[in-house]
């Protein structure tokens, strides 16, 4: 648990980092590092976004699953960590 | 009903006052029982008992047939008796049977009755038919009841009233009933031939209400009876009118009492369920019905199993049983079989915990893969510089790097970035080496050289993915001062310690402890182990030597080859050697005498024949030892005045060799000669070391005190050819050539072991050997 805890605060240290978000199957917030309002629309936006790119991969091949997913774009760049029991979103601007 | 016969009896006693009466009743109620035979209800024992009666009306004989018969059905009875094919037993069982279904008829009551009822009218019976027609008629012209159909009552009743004779009545009685009964019998006869193979048996037919037409055919056969029949009737009509011999008489029945009954059912609870049947979700349902109840680790897998099952296939018993079996304690196995809705509720409570999945390994791993991810859209192009890949544009803004293109470009050491994080600031880089399978693996050993500022040493495995945080960190107790990494077995790294420790890590497993620990040994080394080094032995002389051994040199004056047994580092006695200070010996002279111990600081075995090695001392020696002999030096160099660092053979020529030490010179040498070849000063500062290029014979890198300096020499022989000053403060204190990439990684006294590119840099095509050869040749040439 500690190493987790210090593995989530050397990755809010990073250069760029903007936010963590630990989301739950169901799209509920668990451990943010962002104010309430953008992590519940993060929240909720990433967790469809997941599930249509989960549901794309695996409609082409079942035996398929998705691992990482990451959308970049002109600000910024988000990158999510997919598992059947939670996400794990970061967002980061690397050219901070 | 036999408390309604004696009722209808005693009425009819009253009402008729004819002794006859049970009797006509009698005949009556199988006038009745005769007209109710279509329905298909059949009691067998009230079969039989009509069946007697009608016997006894018709033929005496059969009233013999007493013996009771189980219940069946008409068309059964039928099969069963083929004596009793004859129409009247055939004929009579169904309107009994049929009487006794309806409740509200008095011959159904009536047939009803006991059986000793019938018995004894119908020995009783006379049967006259007169009395009987008449009867009848009161009977069914009092209007009691719904019997089949009104109008065959009338018609029977007409039938039977029959003003004509009494023998007509009876023959009209008879011979309804021997028409129906041949009727009867007719379609008896052909069911009998179609019915001989009774296999096809269809369920009873509960016959509820039955309606038998009231109208023939005219194209039937009984079409002419049946209109004889109405000709009579309406005659008969015509007759009645003021005929003495039909009065009229009024009956009054009980009217039983009528009862309500509810009866309410449950709702019909509707659900709708839909699903989209995505092609990866009839996959995993398939998956996992295949597997059935097997291993279903986490709830929301049985969730999710719970809702495809649903929603595949239905609502159905066999659902509510593979739940209950898929289900562990958390799901409550739902026993009613309605709430097919419970399983779902219950799943969905028992999502993972926030803790749990904060926890969980999955999670770590997504950290870690993330934090990864993070730290390459950082370092990106430093990194993709390193790799000699192109860099992206617009992650990072790209320090304008190729401003001053001016002339040649010089060769130039360009800082990548460096390894350090807040755990090695202030430490010493003692050493450092590459993995020898991951090339991407770094281990970094952190240990003060000099004796008085001796704190806990630490050695941490970096990996190119992660400049900020290092994979492994172990702490030892003392300060590291040598590391190598096995290479048969990958993940095993060799430390040597400053109080003479020598340990083995498992840098696989996240353990912070060594694998293997030297200090219980008898023979450790009791003084600094300056360096360690796996050797792979192929020309063993016995079968335990073949293998990877680790080979220390130590300051207390041994060679030490140890071998790893369980938990348990040994060391072989035998291949011992130690190091002889020649004391006032001439330096030509090659034989050693035995003497007091110098401290070895490093060794080098050669790269093709694993038996010899050169060894250095603090003196300032350089021995060639053999690991057959342990007693004495093959051969001993002497050149340097103060204490040697490093000896390196060259990778390229297996006789050159470089040895660098603290009286500011750096000497190249060649196996067979006793005097360096070459001697390479910058500064006048110790070098601490040595390495060759991995990729050109004519290059190495040096390491002194205050600055790192790349040599070449195929360009010049006198100075470096690039120069990196150290930061101020700082000492630079190791020097490793990247294996496949052209970088340099130094490591200095605070810590950071930065990582350096080669640009614009290159001694030539191929390897440079013959340079390297020519050079030498050239030299010594000279020098004669």
């Amino acid at each position: 648990m500690a190493e987790v805890e210090e593995t989530l605060k050397r990755i809010q240290s990073q250069k760029g980092v903007q936010g963590i978000i630990i989301v739950n199957a169901e799209g509920i917030p668990i451990k943010t590092t962002l104010d309430n309002s953008s992590t519940v629309q993060y929240a909720g936006l990433i967790h469809q976004s997941v599930m249509k790119a989960r549901s794309t991969v695996r409609d082409i091949d079942p035996q398929n699953d998705l691992t990482f997913l990451r959308i970049r774009s002109k600000k910024n760049e988000i990158m999510i960590a997919p598992d059947k029991d939670y996400f794990l979103i970061v967002i980061q601007n690397p050219s901070d | 009903l036999f408390n309604t016969l004696a009722a209808v009896r005693v009425k009819l006693n009253t009402m008729l006052l004819y002794s006859r009466s049970s009797r006509a009743m009698n005949i009556s109620t199988s006038g009745i029982l005769r007209l109710n035979r279509s329905a298909t209800y059949a009691r067998s024992i009230n079969a039989s008992v009509s069946r007697k009666s009608f016997c006894l009306a018709a033929d005496s004989k059969i009233l013999e047939k007493s013996s009771v018969q189980t219940p069946k059905h008409t068309i059964q009875v039928l099969d069963e008796n083929g004596k009793d094919v004859t129409p009247r037993p055939v004929y009579q069982p169904d309107p009994a049977a049929v009487q006794s279904k309806h409740s509200k008829i008095f011959a159904s009551d009536t047939s009803g009755g006991t059986m000793s009822d019938f018995y004894s009218t119908t020995y009783q019976t006379t049967t006259n038919a007169s009395f009987a027609g008449a009867f009848t008629r009161s009977l069914f012209g009092s209007g009691s009841v719904s019997i089949g159909s009104q109008s065959i009552m009338e018609s029977m009743s007409e039938e039977i009233e029959d003003p004509s004779s009494k023998r007509d009545n009876s023959i009209s009685l008879s011979d309804v009933q021997v028409k129906r009964e041949e009727v009867k019998e007719l379609i008896q006869e052909e069911m009998l031939d179609d019915m001989v193979d009774l296999y096809l048996v269809e369920s009873d037919t509960l016959c509820l209400l039955d309606m038998p037409a009231i109208s023939v055919s005219v194209d039937s056969m009984e079409a002419e009876s049946v209109k004889e029949r109405n000709s009579r009737y309406t005659e008969l009509c015509k007759n009645r009118t003021g005929n003495d011999k039909y009065m009229g008489r009024s009956m009054q029945t009980f009217n039983g009492a009528s009862k309500t009954k509810e009866v309410q059912s449950e709702a019909i609870t509707m659900a709708d369920a839909a699903t989209i049947a995505n092609n990866w979700d009839m996959y995993d349902s398939f998956c996992s019905a295949g597997q059935g109840e097997v291993d279903l680790s986490t709830d929301t897998d049985k969730a999710s199993i719970a809702e495809m099952i649903h929603q595949n296939h239905g609502p159905t018993r066999t659902m509510e049983r593979t739940m209950s079996v898929i289900s562990s304690s958390t799901i409550v196995s739902s026993s009613s079989s309605r709430m097919e809705m419970e399983p779902f509720v219950v799943p969905s409570e028992s999502k993972p915990d926030p803790e749990l999945i904060l926890q969980s390994e999955e999670f770590q791993q997504h950290l870690f893969v993330m934090e990864r991810i993070i730290l390459e859209n950082i370092y990106q192009p430093k990194l993709a510089a390193y790799r000699q890949l192109p860099t992206l544009e617009g992650m990072v803004l790209l320090e304008e790097s190729s401003l001053d293109e001016e002339g040649p470009p010089t060769p130039a050491l360009e800082r990548l970035w460096s390894f350090s994080c807040e755990l090695t600031t202030g430490r010493n880089v003692s050493s450092m080496a590459w993995n020898k399978r991951n090339p991407d693996l770094l281990a970094v050993g952190y240990g003060q050289f000099a004796f008085k500022d001796q704190k806990p040493g630490l050695v941490c495995c970096w990996s190119l993915k992660n400049p900020s945080w290092p994979e492994r960190i172990f702490t030892c107790q003392s300060g590291v001062t040598a590391l190598d990494f096995s290479a048969s077995s990958a993940s095993m790294l060799a430390v040597g310690m400053h109080d003479g420790t020598i340990a083995t890590y498992n840098v696989q497993s996240r353990e912070k402890t060594p694998v293997i620990d030297s200090s219980d040994c008898v023979h450790k080394h009791t003084s600094p182990v300056w360096q360690v080094r796996w050797i792979n032995h192929e020309r063993a002389l016995s079968g335990e030597d073949k293998g990877e051994a680790l080979i220390s040199v130590s300051a207390d004056g041994r060679i030490s080859k140890w071998f790893l047994r369980k938990d348990l580092m040994k060391l072989k006695r035998t291949r011992n050697d130690r190091f002889k200070r020649q004391v006032g010996e001439k330096e030509r002279k090659s034989e050693a005498l035995i003497s007091r111990q110098a401290p070895g600081l490093c060794f080098d075995f050669h790269p093709t024949d694993s038996n010899i090695y050169l060894a250095g001392t603090e003196e300032g020696h350089i021995h060639k030892c053999s690991c057959s002999y342990n007693e004495q030096f093959l051969e001993t160099y002497q050149a340097h005045k103060g204490p040697l660092y490093r000896i390196t053979w060259s990778p390229f020529c297996s006789d050159v060799f470089l040895s660098c030490s603290s009286d500011w010179t750096i000497q190249l040498w060649r196996q067979d000669l006793f005097t360096p070849v070459l001697g390479f000063m910058s500064t006048q500062r110790a070098v601490y070391d040595v390495m060759w290029s991995p990729k050109w014979a004519t290059v190495f890198g040096a390491v002194n005190e205050g600055r790192m300096e790349i040599w070449d020499l195929g360009a010049s022989i006198l100075d470096p050819t690039i120069v990196n000053p150290a930061s101020p403060g700082v000492k630079l204190t190791s020097l490793l050539f990247a294996t496949e990439t052209d970088c340099v990684l130094v490591g200095d006294s605070d810590g950071q072991v930065s990582v350096y590119q080669l640009k614009n840099f290159t001694a030539g095509e191929g390897t440079q050997v013959g340079t390297l050869e020519d050079i030498i040749g050239s030299t010594l040439a000279s020098q004669l």
